[in-house]
């Protein structure tokens, strides 16, 4: 048994690193040989322009300065979108006249992409950090609003029942029964936002900003700088490989009970 | 008979509660002019804009119609090819072994990315013309249409294939017959994603760079500081948007279900 | 933990004229018809009856869970409407909060009640001693079997200190092996902290095992139709004569197949 998992494992390993060998060689072939060599970099050269882009600043920072840009105010946005996302859907998920009456105005802003806020938010905001800030809040919220909301709406009435027998208040069942019913709900909602959220700062940071990893690769086709937006690329999908595994691991401690196992 | 009655009381309250909203929005903007009209439109005002579009090309270039027929045509061709990749991909990488190794980790790779990044990318390599933006919604498209697809496939249960195997299915057979229609519902709710993601990302695009589409109309309407127009289009935007779940939703239902 | 036996015979539980009607789709169907019912302290009371009579229902109402259409419930000679702080239960199908360790399914009816932490920890802690899942204090319900999940919801009833236990078929869901052990265990454990028990089951051999008195209720609508008193010394044997007659009489009696695992939804 012990041998076949190992050979299946270097076979993985191989075939995965084939994968990408062979992706890299046809973006390599296609820089050579096509039209695509005018505009565009070859790896060896965005590798190498990320190694130089560590330590000397392009536009007003650094890469790594770009990234923490981002994050920090996916950061800011997304904080605020989870806090009002998630108590606007507890109250619509556990008090019925709060859904009826907030559920037809929701419905006409749930459909609505958060990247669609852009124009209207430089409007009422400026081109500073609130608009993106409300951008990234917009791009969160509703989907907060609908995790949350399914899990209040989901309390099992059966155990709040349970919990009147032994003895609990009406007034602390929002506290004791409805809000850990919630928790596993919310947290796939803070999952999903994260990630637009995400989205939408780089929407955000193309449209109107000077600074951050959507300026970068903005800026890169703007000038003509394939290697800057490329980087961009390659660091946006790191950060957001990373924060998706963060969100996992919070999500297994916090969520413990929901797992089975031995 | 109490819970339909109930059921009617928070209907209406629903109704009541719109039409207040959109009264105090016309109360705050239109007749007591409490906040600016440059800031926030008057309902009035939006659909009279919305009115106005339907015929004139002012002052972006385009009638209403044509934008979101531009729209339409590009998001809907970059949902199709990409759903059309994206399934039978998913479904090759859960069922071929060897397929899976290979493509895995660059999947891995791309996965993360929001579909946005690739927007600049796009238009250097293909200009500001329709091919850019179909590429991404391509992308934007086809990585929840793997995910789903491959999850779908993995979920079959095996009970199922052994039972297949014993009757002499041949491997073809029982991808056909136990583990597609499994995966069914899986890969609808990622049509469904692929679909929402098509949209966000259309409009993304022509909000960074085109000459035409509801992106583009509403990004115009902000440079000419024109509110009621960039207004009218997030709604319509939004609009769209909810139809389409909502057709998806429909066509899920007759497939899905009652299709066994 | 002992408690002082009452001196004079007291009725615990009384029910006067109980009935119970549920609305479906428009019409009035009526589960209980008129339930007269005196439990003694300390006694154990099993409710028996095939399908669903309505018994369960019954243990809703007294617990507080279910209106009452008509009638009066006493609790130690105390009108009771709604909840009340001596009543205790143990439910059908897994009900414990899924967010909470053992420990914190079982200490949560004193906190509830405000109950100073150290006070509730070792009184929770003695329950869970009692039901035998020492060591088990801080897992949580999703990893423990079906079995050690009752004996949580039983150390949970028990811990709030309550003077009526309600049992409503909680080894329904169990396979038959855990289900002899864990009617051993609440023999033992209702030798030991004696208490008033109402225990619902639709299973002949349970009921004659663990009642002092088996009332038997007929189908819908659930009426007393026969009331017998066990005398069988305890701990009892499920294959004594005495034991297999009862059982025989019983089961000629509701007229339901004699190996019925049926269980009421």
């Amino acid at each position: 048994m012990g041998a076949v998992i190992k050979t299946k494992k270097t076979q993985t390993v191989l075939m995965g690193t084939l994968g990408i060998l062979v992706f890299l060689a046809v973006w390599q072939i296609a820089v050579l040989v096509t039209r695509f060599g005018t505009i565009f970099p070859t790896p060896f050269e965005v590798l190498s322009g990320m190694a130089k882009a560590v330590v000397e600043p392009i536009g007003k920072t650094t890469l790594l300065g770009h990234v923490g840009i981002s994050l920090s105010r996916v950061l800011v946005g997304y904080i605020l979108s989870s806090i009002a996302g998630a108590l606007v859907g507890l109250v619509m998920g556990a008090s019925k006249l709060g859904k009826a009456v907030l559920n037809p105005i929701f419905n006409i802003i749930k459909p609505i992409p958060g990247i669609a806020w852009i124009p209207l938010a430089i409007l009422w905001f400026g081109t500073g950090n609130t608009t993106i800030y409300f951008i990234i809040f917009v791009g969160g919220f509703a989907q907060m609003v609908m995790n949350t909301m399914a899990g209040a709406e989901n309390v099992s009435q059966e155990l709040i029942g349970v919990a009147r027998v032994l003895g609990l208040k009406k007034n602390r069942i929002f506290l004791t029964i409805v809000l850990p019913s919630c928790v596993p709900y919310i947290f796939s909602g803070l999952q999903v936002s994260l990630s637009t959220s995400w989205m939408a700062v780089l929407a955000a940071e193309m449209i109107t900003a000077t600074s951050g990893c959507g300026w970068l690769i903005l800026s890169g086709m703007q000038s003509g700088n394939m290697v800057n937006n490329v980087m961009g690329m390659i660091s946006i999908g790191i950060v957001g490989l990373v924060l998706a595994s963060f969100m996992r691991i919070m999500e297994r401690r916090l969520c413990s009970w929901k797992e089975r196992g031995q | 008979m109490k819970e339909k009655r109930e059921k009617q009381k928070y209907r209406i309250i629903s109704v009541i509660s719109l039409a207040a909203f959109i009264l105090i929005w016309e109360l705050l903007t239109d007749v007591l002019h409490l906040l600016p009209e440059k800031k926030l439109p008057s309902p009035a005002t939006i659909i009279e804009t919305f009115l106005y579009k339907l015929t004139n090309t002012n002052p972006d270039g385009s009638v209403l119609g044509i934008h979101i027929l531009t729209s339409l045509k590009e998001s809907i061709l970059g949902f199709c090819i990409g759903v059309g990749l994206g399934v039978p991909l998913g479904i090759c990488m859960a069922w071929f072994e060897k397929f899976d190794m290979f493509f895995k980790p660059l999947f891995d790779l791309i996965k993360p990315i929001p579909p946005v990044g690739w927007v600049p990318v796009m238009l250097m390599a293909f200009g500001l013309g329709i091919m850019s933006k179909v590429t991404v919604i391509v992308i934007a498209a086809i990585v929840p249409a793997i995910i789903n697809s491959y999850s779908g496939i993995k979920q079959m249960n095996p009970v199922h294939k052994w039972v297949a195997q014993t009757f002499g299915a041949s491997n073809g057979q029982i991808l056909r017959t136990i583990a597609i229609p499994t995966a069914g519902p899986m890969i609808f709710a990622g049509i469904r994603v692929s679909l929402n993601a098509s949209w966000v990302t259309l409009v993304a695009a022509e909000l960074v760079a085109s000459t035409k589409g509801l992106g583009y109309m509403i990004q115009m309407g902000r440079m000419v500081g024109r509110i009621d127009l960039v207004f009218m289009g997030v709604l319509v935007i939004g609009g769209f948007g909810a139809l389409f779940s909502a057709l998806l939703g429909m066509a899920e239902k007759k497939i899905v279900k009652g299709g066994r | 933990m002992e408690r002082t036996g009452a001196i004079e015979k007291q009725s615990m539980v009384r029910l006067e004229n109980i009935k119970k009607s549920f609305d479906v789709s428009g019409k009035s169907v009526e589960v209980i018809g008129g339930i007269d019912l005196d439990i003694e302290k300390n006694e154990f009371v099993v409710l028996f009856g095939a399908g669903q009579c309505g018994k369960t229902t019954l243990l809703k109402m007294i617990a507080g869970l279910e209106d009452i259409t008509k009638g009066t419930v006493y609790i130690d000679g105390k009108k009771s409407s709604g909840f009340h702080p001596g009543v205790g239960m143990v439910y059908q199908t897994t009900s414990l909060f899924p967010w909470l360790t053992v420990m914190g399914n079982v200490e949560f009816g004193p906190k509830a009640r405000g109950i100073k932490k150290e006070e509730r920890r070792k009184k929770a802690q003695y329950y869970i001693d009692l039901v035998g899942l020492h060591g088990f204090e801080k897992h949580y319900p999703v990893k423990l079997s079906g079995g050690m999940c009752q004996r949580v919801g039983i150390a949970r009833a028990y811990c709030n200190d309550p003077d009526i236990i309600l049992m409503d078929e909680p080894f329904g869901h169990l396979d038959a092996q855990t289900r002899y052990m864990m009617e051993e265990e609440v023999e033992k454990i209702w030798a030991k902290e004696k208490r008033t028990v109402i225990f619902v089951t639709n299973n002949i051999e349970e009921a004659l095992y663990l009642a002092d008195r088996i009332i038997i209720l007929t189908e819908c609508p659930a009426v007393v139709a026969k009331e017998y008193r066990i005398d069988l010394p305890r701990p009892r044997s499920m294959v004594s004569e005495e034991f297999l007659a009862l059982r025989e009489e019983i089961s000629q009696l509701v007229d339901i197949p004699r190996e019925s695992e049926e269980k009421a939804v």
